[in-house]
């Protein structure tokens, strides 16, 4: 699924404007990470596209498809989002029934739900887990819960909102093995709102936001590259970016002063 | 907090779980009604006889519907804790009031001596401060309730007055009545919470509830309210237990000091509650839209209700209870 924000705009009251004239197409099939800091306006382009907020000003086109109240009901068949807050997305009292709750509101068949319960929860690996309540799973295992839920709906395109930010590092990385698994194995478009650097690097492209405008958009590679922007967005660089960064600027002779480099860079001494 | 039944389904495949939650929800209600429409105990042996027997009959049937669950009589008594005191108050107030020919069961003299309130206050002081440490808290204090009523027969020294205690033959047969009523209930309104999922639950009202929407009420709303705050009693009660942890580890004490103080210090648990509550709220409303749920929309149904033979005959057994009570009643 193809997605364009064409001159977006939008504030939550006349002194807080998220987004100024936000432009960003995002290709069908392409994984997008949008990287910024706290209150950069990267969960409020989530929340506009699910049609949660409305904008002041401009278009969103999914698909040339414009989305707007009329047309938010059927567009949110494309789309799913994974929130970052495991518990406040955790609708059902067991596992089973949290999956089937979109695929009750789409309507779909009983048979078809439990087919697709099945088939999603041993994408997830979580399949032992069908009955379990939600305070019997981890948080990681809830987000899963929560991303076999929004494969379930078969959409185009997913969003995950932050995530991982309320998990523990063994959450976070079931989290992001998950999602290099959806890229990996599904055609669908993925947007990952993040702060943090390293879950961006999985993405074809990072576009990194400060104060609702791009300041920057490529490959991790061109964007990592730009340690300055990052930093004046707010963001902390990846410990390896910054070593590669700081030995370019220097000389050295041999191994030995290679490895005491590193060693100083990395203790920051 | 933890032992609160209410949302605690226990997983299992006994008769009573597979039942259908509309054949269970009707006939734990119908049986409900049946036990408190038992006749009070009348002032003659045969009136108390009657009551009795039907109260006992009822204990039989409620016994064998708990065995049949197969949950562990502990998950039962666990829920009935927390509406000991209930009991107790009622029993203690219906043996304490005169009734009918007010035959006298006990007639007791207790003398006001300054020694023997101090003994007693002495007891009450230590059991506060060793209440932590105090294994079936509830029994010992009845325990040293009477032992303070026995000490008060005795004149132990420097008497002020006295007053009669007098405990009534109805009372006492009333209390246990009512005890045992209250105590049936309460069983039966756990088997149903215990043995049926509470979106099975949901379902069933919201089936109940559906010629209601023949009036243009959206039953399908009030079925995801409660469904809901069924989802959510766990959750809440689990941010309770860290608010309280929390505001211990700050210093603030929730089982000590004065009447005021203990009202500040819950103030202290309640606004943390009440803005992580409606956090949550506007957070699930969110991923609920995102999902594409329209309040009032129509959807389909994962779990499907089936009216089986079992449903049937266990229905059946219910209306005969039940017409068996209202006949007797009657008559």
């Amino acid at each position: 699924m193809k997605v364009r924000f064409n001159n977006v705009s939008f504030a939550y009251d006349e002194e807080s404007v998220v987004l100024k004239n936000f432009n960003l197409t995002i290709n069908d099939g392409e994984m997008v990470a949008i990287l910024g800091h706290n209150g950069s306006g990267k969960s409020t382009i989530a929340k506009i596209m699910m049609g949660l907020l409305e904008v002041e000003k401009g278009e969103i086109y999914l698909n040339d498809k414009v989305l707007n109240m009329d047309t938010i009901e059927e567009c949110r068949n494309h789309m799913s989002i994974i929130f970052q807050n495991p518990d406040n997305q955790f609708v059902g009292v067991t596992v089973k029934d949290d999956i089937a709750f979109g695929l009750e509101n789409k309507q779909l068949p009983r048979e078809e739900i439990l087919n697709r319960i099945q088939k999603y929860l041993r994408l997830v690996s979580m399949e032992d887990f069908i009955d379990h309540a939600p305070e019997e799973l981890s948080g990681g295992q809830k987000q899963r819960v929560a991303i076999a839920g929004a494969l379930a709906m078969e959409s185009e395109l997913m969003i995950f909102d932050e995530s991982t930010s309320m998990l523990d590092p063994k959450g976070t990385k079931e989290v992001n093995e998950m999602i290099k698994k959806i890229k990996n194995e599904n055609n669908k478009t993925i947007i990952v709102i993040t702060h943090n650097l390293e879950e961006a690097s999985y993405a074809d492209r990072i576009v990194v936001l400060n104060s609702g405008e791009v300041v920057t958009d490529g490959t991790p590679k061109e964007v990592f590259k730009k340690i300055e922007v990052l930093e004046a967005s707010g963001l902390k660089t990846m410990e390896s970016v910054s070593i590669i960064h700081n030995l370019k600027n220097k000389e050295y002779k041999n191994k030995k002063e290679i490895e005491e480099a590193l060693w100083e860079l990395t203790f920051n001494e | 907090m933890n032992n609160i039944a209410l949302g605690q389904y226990v997983d299992g495949k006994s008769i009573i779980h597979k039942l259908d939650p509309r054949t269970k929800l009707l006939s734990l209600m119908l049986l409900m009604i049946a036990v408190f429409l038992i006749p009070k105990p009348l002032n003659n042996s045969f009136g108390r006889t009657a009551s009795f027997i039907m109260l006992g009959g009822f204990a039989v049937i409620i016994l064998m519907i708990v065995l049949f669950t197969k949950i562990s009589l502990i998950k039962y008594l666990n829920s009935l804790k927390q509406l000991a005191f209930l009991f107790i108050f009622t029993f203690i107030i219906q043996l304490l009031t005169p009734q009918g020919d007010n035959k006298l069961l006990l007639d007791l003299n207790l003398n006001l001596s300054i020694v023997g309130i101090l003994i007693i206050i002495a007891w009450i002081v230590l059991f506060i401060l060793l209440r932590k440490f105090i294994p079936l808290k509830l029994f010992v204090f009845l325990g040293l309730t009477c032992l303070s009523i026995y000490l008060l027969t005795y004149d132990l020294g420097f008497s002020f007055g006295s007053f009669k205690l007098k405990l009534y033959e109805d009372g006492l047969y009333n209390g246990s009545f009512f005890f045992t009523r209250i105590f049936l209930v309460i069983m039966l309104s756990t088997v149903l919470t215990l043995t049926t999922k509470p979106t099975d639950l949901t379902s069933a009202i919201e089936w109940y509830l559906h010629p209601l929407t023949y009036l243009k009420i959206n039953v399908s709303i009030f079925a995801m309210i409660i469904s809901l705050a069924l989802r959510f009693i766990p959750t809440l009660f689990n941010e309770t237990q860290k608010i309280l942890k929390a505001q211990s580890s700050r210093g603030v004490d929730f089982k000590e000091g004065t009447l005021k103080e203990q009202i500040s210090q819950i103030i202290s648990l309640l606004i943390p509650m009440l803005v992580i509550s409606f956090k949550r709220a506007a957070d699930l409303a969110d991923a609920m839209e995102a999902r594409g749920y329209i309040p009032g929309a129509p959807r389909t149904k994962l779990n499907i209700m089936k009216f089986g033979l079992s449903d049937l005959f266990s229905f059946i057994i219910t209306l005969i209870i039940f017409a068996t009570i209202i006949i007797i009643k009657v008559i």
